[in-house]
């Protein structure tokens, strides 16, 4: 849906609820309103039932005093006499007036004249028209307007009846008018609504002509009518029907006064006065209607307006994220595809080069040369593959977050030995001169996933050799510090090359898959472009710290920091006896060396050179103070270690013994270097422990190292179990071991491995190599019925996992149903043999 | 002397007529409130007008600078013998109407006994705002009184009657004639009407009292005469009684129809406006209702028509102005809250209210800076040499008694001329 309809809809909805809101304030408002009105109502009706009986008391005195004077057959001055005396109210008076002539006597005397009692009501319009007095007495109450006491000149009105009269004169009776007279000034103190909340209001008593009998303050004019007409414009039809309906019945209606206000108006017609109505008015805004609905509007609409804004808001931040996760969709989805082009393309490549170069073998199988070639080719397409394959599947791991780190005891010593080793091969074929130094590698024994941090540590070594053109050099620092975490080191490595480097551009992206610097030169090299998004993976799945320094066309040095727990079970204390010793390189590095044999208790000298250290050997020799032992780097600037060795022990001490220790892969200068003399070899960098053992070793002080290099014959006649469903596997297997004069028999499942474990006799198979994935009984089920097995030889049989599944947990897995050891497919047989080895050196003990 | 102070004040007023706008201007009729505004009081008015709203609007705004004050209007029965006898009362008015009339008579001495003099220093009314002829001083020249309206005489005008037959409004006597002439013989029953029933208010007064006061204008003995109700002085009304004696004659005025107008007030109006009588005579008074009884009269309201109220022509040099005080405001030096009563004197003695009050009652405003109501524009018409004030003159009331009822039955058809004139002083 588009902003703007969701904005109308909104708006439509907000509309329609305020609608409703006022709406229904405006309803409550009008009933509350009706409701004061008809309350208002009441009140007049109320105050024309008081005012009512009020008149109705003083026409009853009025009645009582004309049924008493009729039946007395008074005379005026009788009449008038006996009314006085039966006054109570101060203010009251009474009037006697003769019907006929208007003349009469008052109850009070004239202001003017004291002593006069008579009263005129000839020039007054009140009497001269006494239609409104009833003849009966007691049957209405006969009440004037408000008229002018002629007698003291206050407003008054006056309660009549017509009474008879003795008339002196004549003897007769003579019709008369007794007015019981109050002043309006008494009425208006008495006639006022009871304070409370219509307090403001006024009333008024009109006749059928709508002039005023009793005016209050608020009323003008002399009628209401005109009073109505002066400041209420309209048809005048409607203002005639609204007075007829205002002298007939109940009601109310609204109007404008005299400034202008509204007011309402409520009316009452007296039922005892003829033609009398009772008016009561209060402007509109004394009655109390309930406003506070325009504050529950006014909440509303701001409440209303706020979750609109906030809506707004809110769906803008919502639509904002959805375009986010929409771009990232997006760009996660042209990620999978670039990834799946980049794998096919990726596979294909080296897929295409072992076909071909089956191909080419197999068209050329009668020339060595070419066939041997082509299989060397397709030995690197196929570890390429390997490579590309592993990553694929750890990347995939990494990013669905299922990558679960398998931490064990490991060496770090061998780890090292192992880096250098697999780095060798290239490091040699680009002449790239390689350094790896360690310091303060006190920790032999380190815990950790091994496999993780072999991969972190070879990656970025195999691309600094990988990206460093022949001639350029790669060095490698390993060094141990203390670390905060307990039970820690920090071990802090660096690889730095003087490689191509990387552009800040590439460099902002490199930790992200299949990205590969766009270079003519880095094309020409082999990558997934997966490697440092692996290693970066890993190294935060291990909570350390990966940082890059780089330079276009000067190289690269990787820095990665992690803190690894230190495993139980440390070398014992190595010490010497102290002894000299000389310590011939020309490196740097070699401070960091005579730290380490100093450690162990050794009295070091250093040479710089070749020649340098024959000169001291010599002195030495003189002194008959030989050296105990030289250790000797196998390149020096000016004498090569080899030759060194051959001349010391030409020129000085044949028997002098020398560790010859070289950065390189010395299987090259083997044959010369003992054929020179030296006593032993030792990879660079130097360990305390391997050091100590190997100096052990040349002085006598320890057995030879077991490892016998390229002496096979301690595997002959082994007998090996291989659990393998796979045929040809089975038969790379067989074939590989059979080339080492190992023989093998094979079980096509777990369930037969089993059978041929129950049927073995003690001591027939060395060990198992079980693949994992098998019909009827996997690898994990059988290892676990052979370790149930009775027989205790067969139950303890080291069982090797031999399996495509080489995952860390994968590995875990295995080793919980009780096998000795993980070999992953595709196998690399000198990993084979190195684990048989380990297995029969071990079953030897 | 008075003559030549009554022209000077006509030439006064005239000058002032268009120059009326001016007056609401100057800061002295501003109204500054001399009391604490918060003071509650009541202040009560009393009068023989059935109603006075023009008033009851001036309380209103009274009220703007006192909201607490209670101002009430209550009219009097038989104003002029209760007066006496209500200002002696419990219930004392605050302020009262007085008539020039009434000054002289014995009745009303009471009533003159209670007036403040209103021009005390002390007061700071602002008198100079009234027309001086129309202000009475007494021996001391003193004021007890101040006019709140001036009175003058002339006649309704249906001015879409005349122009629909055709016919000028007249501007003299002899074209009065013919006029009323004219409209006979289209048919109109009358041409001129007025109420006739009693002389208080009659047609035949307006008629016959301007021309009578203007002949004895000419000659002080003659009015001096009159004023002491000489015999000999009525035959200065002769010239009067025979103009209202012609219009009867002419039969510009039919009497059987005058007749049958019920009161000298509402009943002329309403009958104004049924639309058939070009001319109505009657006081400034009856002009007052015009305006609240157009709503009153469903023949107004069917057929409405334009009107005005000019001066009767009743020579051939046209009408006569007679610019005299109507109502008068005195105030009872004996009634409860005196000072705010002397403030709401102040408040109302200003050319401000004044005028707003006659615009208000439709009367002419007794101030210098009167504005005419459009329907007294012809008025402002009239040349001084007509326009005169009977103050000033010193008509005196028994010399207008005299007249209006002479020529009430005169008109009526009761006495002939001479016989009236022969009449002077025993009506």
């Amino acid at each position: 849906m588009k902003r703007i309809w969701v904005i109308l809809v909104n708006v439509f909805i907000m509309l329609g609820i305020l609608s409703f809101v006022v709406v229904y304030s405006t309803v409550e408002s009008q009933a509350v309103t009706q409701r004061q009105i008809d309350l208002f109502e009441n009140n007049t009706i109320t105050m024309e039932r008081v005012t009512e009986n009020y008149f109705d008391g003083e026409q009853r005195i009025c009645d009582v005093w004309s049924h008493y004077i009729n039946s007395k057959d008074m005379t005026i001055e009788e009449a008038t006499s006996f009314v006085r005396i039966s006054h109570v109210l101060p203010n009251a008076s009474a009037h006697i007036i003769y019907a006929d002539t208007l003349q009469g006597l008052s109850t009070r005397p004239r202001l003017d004249a004291p002593d006069k009692y008579d009263v005129s009501y000839e020039r007054l319009e009140l009497l001269k028209d006494v239609s409104w007095i009833e003849e009966e007495i007691g049957k209405s109450i006969n009440v004037s307007r408000a008229y002018t006491n002629p007698v003291n000149g206050e407003q008054s009105i006056a309660f009549c009846n017509f009474i008879s009269l003795h008339d002196t004169g004549s003897g007769s009776s003579k019709k008369a008018i007794l007015l019981r007279i109050l002043p309006v000034s008494e009425l208006t103190l008495k006639w006022a609504f009871p304070r409370g909340e219509f307090q403001n209001a006024e009333l008024s008593i009109i006749d059928v002509n709508g002039d005023y009998i009793i005016k209050g303050h608020s009323f003008k004019n002399s009628s209401f009518f005109e009073f109505y007409r002066s400041y209420n414009k309209g048809d005048p039809a409607a203002a005639q029907a609204l007075f007829s309906k205002i002298t007939s019945s109940t009601g109310s209606f609204t109007m404008l006064n005299s400034h202008g206000e509204e007011c309402i108006v409520s009316y009452t017609p007296f039922n005892a006065a003829g033609g009398w109505t009772l008016l009561n008015m209060m402007q509109m805004q004394y009655l109390k209607i309930n406003t506070e609905n325009w504050m529950l509007i006014g909440v509303v609409s701001a409440g209303l307006l706020m979750l609109f804004v906030f809506d707004m808001i809110f769906m803008l931040y919502f639509n904002k994220r959805l375009q986010t996760v929409a771009k990232e969709a997006e760009s996660a989805n042209k990620a999978k595809t670039d990834f799946l082009s980049t794998m096919s393309h990726d596979i294909r490549t080296p897929m295409n080069a072992i076909i071909g170069l089956t191909t080419i073998a197999e068209k050329n199988i009668d020339d060595k040369k070419t066939v041997r070639e082509s299989l060397r080719k397709v030995t690197l397409a196929s570890n390429h593959l390997l490579t590309l394959i592993n990553d694929i599947l750890d990347i995939s791991k990494v990013e669905s977050g299922k990558l679960n780190l398998s931490p064990q005891t490991f060496s770090i010593v061998e780890m090292v030995d192992n880096l250098i080793n697999l780095s060798q091969p290239m490091v040699k074929d680009k002449n790239i001169d390689f350094r790896f130094r360690t310091s303060g590698m006190d920790k032999e024994f380190l815990y950790a996933d091994q496999l993780r941090l072999n991969q972190i540590y070879i990656n970025l070594l195999s691309n600094a050799v990988k990206y460093t053109g022949p001639g350029g050099s790669v060095s490698v620092d390993m060094k141990e510090e203390p670390s905060q975490k307990p039970n820690c080191v920090k071990l802090t490595y660096i690889v730095a090359d003087t490689g191509m480097g990387m552009s800040p551009e590439y460099m902002a992206t490199m930790y992200q898959p299949f990205t590969r610097q766009t270079d003519s030169r880095v094309n020409s090299i082999q990558g997934t472009g997966l490697g440092l998004t692996i290693t970066k993976k890993m190294v935060d799945l291990m909570e350390g710290t990966i940082d890059c320094q780089s330079e276009l066309g000067k190289g690269t040095t990787f820095t990665v920091i992690l803190d690894i727990p230190v495993a139980e079970g440390q070398p014992t204390e190595m010490k010497f006896e102290p002894m000299d010793v000389l310590l011939a390189d020309d490196e740097i590095f070699m401070e960091t060396s005579a730290e380490t044999l100093e450690s162990l208790g050794l009295r070091v000298e250093r040479a710089r050179s070749g020649s340098e250290a024959l000169e001291m050997i010599q002195k030495r020799h003189e002194d008959g103070n030989d050296y105990r032992i030289v250790i000797m780097d196998l390149k020096m600037l000016d004498v090569g270690g080899i030759e060194t060795i051959r001349r010391i022990h030409a020129d000085v001490d044949s028997h002098l013994p020398v560790l010859l220790i070289s950065a390189y892969d010395w299987s090259d200068v083997e044959k010369q270097a003992k054929e020179a003399g030296a006593s032993g070899f030792l990879s660079k960098p130097l360990f305390r422990s391997t050091l100590y053992g190997k100096l052990n070793e040349i002085l006598g002080t320890e057995t030879k190292s077991t490892e016998v290099e390229n002496d096979d014959s301690d595997l002959e006649g082994l007998n090996i179990l291989i659990a393998e469903d796979n045929e040809i596997n089975w038969e790379i297997i067989s074939t590989l071991l059979d080339s080492y004069g190992i023989t093998t028999e094979r079980a096509e499942n777990g369930r037969i491995c089993v059978e041929k474990m129950k049927s073995a006799e003690k001591g027939k198979y060395l060990l198992i190599f079980m693949d994992i994935q098998m019909p009827e009984m996997n690898g994990l089920e059988a290892t676990r019925a052979i370790r149930a097995l009775d027989d205790p030889w067969a139950s303890s049989i080291p069982i090797v996992a031999m399996t495509a599944d080489a995952f860390s947990e994968n590995i875990t897995e295995c080793l919980n149903a009780g096998m000795n050891g993980h070999i992953a497919k595709p196998i690399d047989i000198k990993l084979v043999i190195k684990e048989i080895r380990r297995i029969k050196e071990e079953s030897k003990q | 002397m008075k003559k030549l102070l009554c022209t000077a004040l006509a030439v006064l007023a005239t000058t002032l007529v268009t120059s009326c706008g001016g007056s609401s201007d100057d800061p002295s009729a501003e109204f500054k409130p001399s009391m604490d505004k918060n003071t509650k009081c009541s202040i009560k008015v009393v009068g023989d007008y059935g109603n006075f709203e023009a008033l009851e609007a001036e309380f209103d705004r009274f009220n703007e600078y006192y909201p607490d004050v209670s101002l009430s209007y209550v009219k009097l029965d038989d104003y002029q013998n209760t007066l006496g006898t209500v200002l002696e009362g419990n219930d004392k008015p605050n302020i009262f109407f007085f008539y020039t009339w009434m000054i002289g008579n014995e009745k009303y001495a009471p009533a003159i006994s209670h007036m403040e003099e209103l021009s005390a220093a002390a007061l700071k009314f602002n008198l100079d705002c009234i027309r001086p002829g129309l202000l009475n001083r007494d021996a001391q020249g003193k004021v007890f009184m101040v006019p709140v309206f001036s009175r003058t005489y002339g006649m309704l005008v249906n001015n879409d009657l005349f122009q629909k037959e055709g016919l000028s409004v007249p501007t003299t006597w002899s074209n009065l004639l013919t006029t009323c002439k004219s409209f006979a013989d289209m048919g109109y029953v009358n041409p001129m009407m007025g109420y006739s029933k009693d002389s208080s208010s009659c047609w035949m007064n307006p008629v016959a009292y301007p021309m009578f006061v203007a002949d004895l204008a000419k000659n002080p003995d003659a009015l001096k005469k009159a004023n002491d109700l000489d015999p000999a002085a009525g035959e200065y009304m002769r010239a009067a009684l025979t103009a209202v004696g012609k219009l009867v004659d002419e039969k510009c005025v039919n009497m059987q129809e005058c007749d049958t107008i019920g009161d000298n007030y509402t009943k002329v109006i309403l009958r104004f406006f049924e639309g058939d009588v070009p001319m109505m005579i009657c006081t400034g008074d009856t002009v007052s209702g015009t305006k609240k009884r157009e709503s009153q009269s469903e023949a107004f309201i069917k057929a409405p028509f334009n009107y005005s109220f000019v001066p009767i022509p009743v020579t051939e040099q046209g009408g006569y102005f007679v610019d005299t005080a109507s109502v008068e405001f005195s105030v009872n030096k004996q009634c409860d809250n005196l000072d705010m009563t002397n403030e709401f004197m102040r408040f109302l003695i200003s050319d401000k209210e004044l005028n707003q009050m006659a615009s208000a009652k439709r009367l002419v405003a007794p101030t210098k800076a009167m504005s005419f109501d459009p329907v007294y524009a012809a008025f402002g018409n009239v040349p001084t040499e007509r326009t005169f004030c009977p103050e000033v003159l010193g008509v005196k009331d028994p010399l207008a008694v005299q007249i209006r009822k002479a020529a009430h039955k005169v008109g009526k058809g009761e006495l002939t001329v001479d016989e009236a004139v022969a009449m002077y002083g025993q009506f």
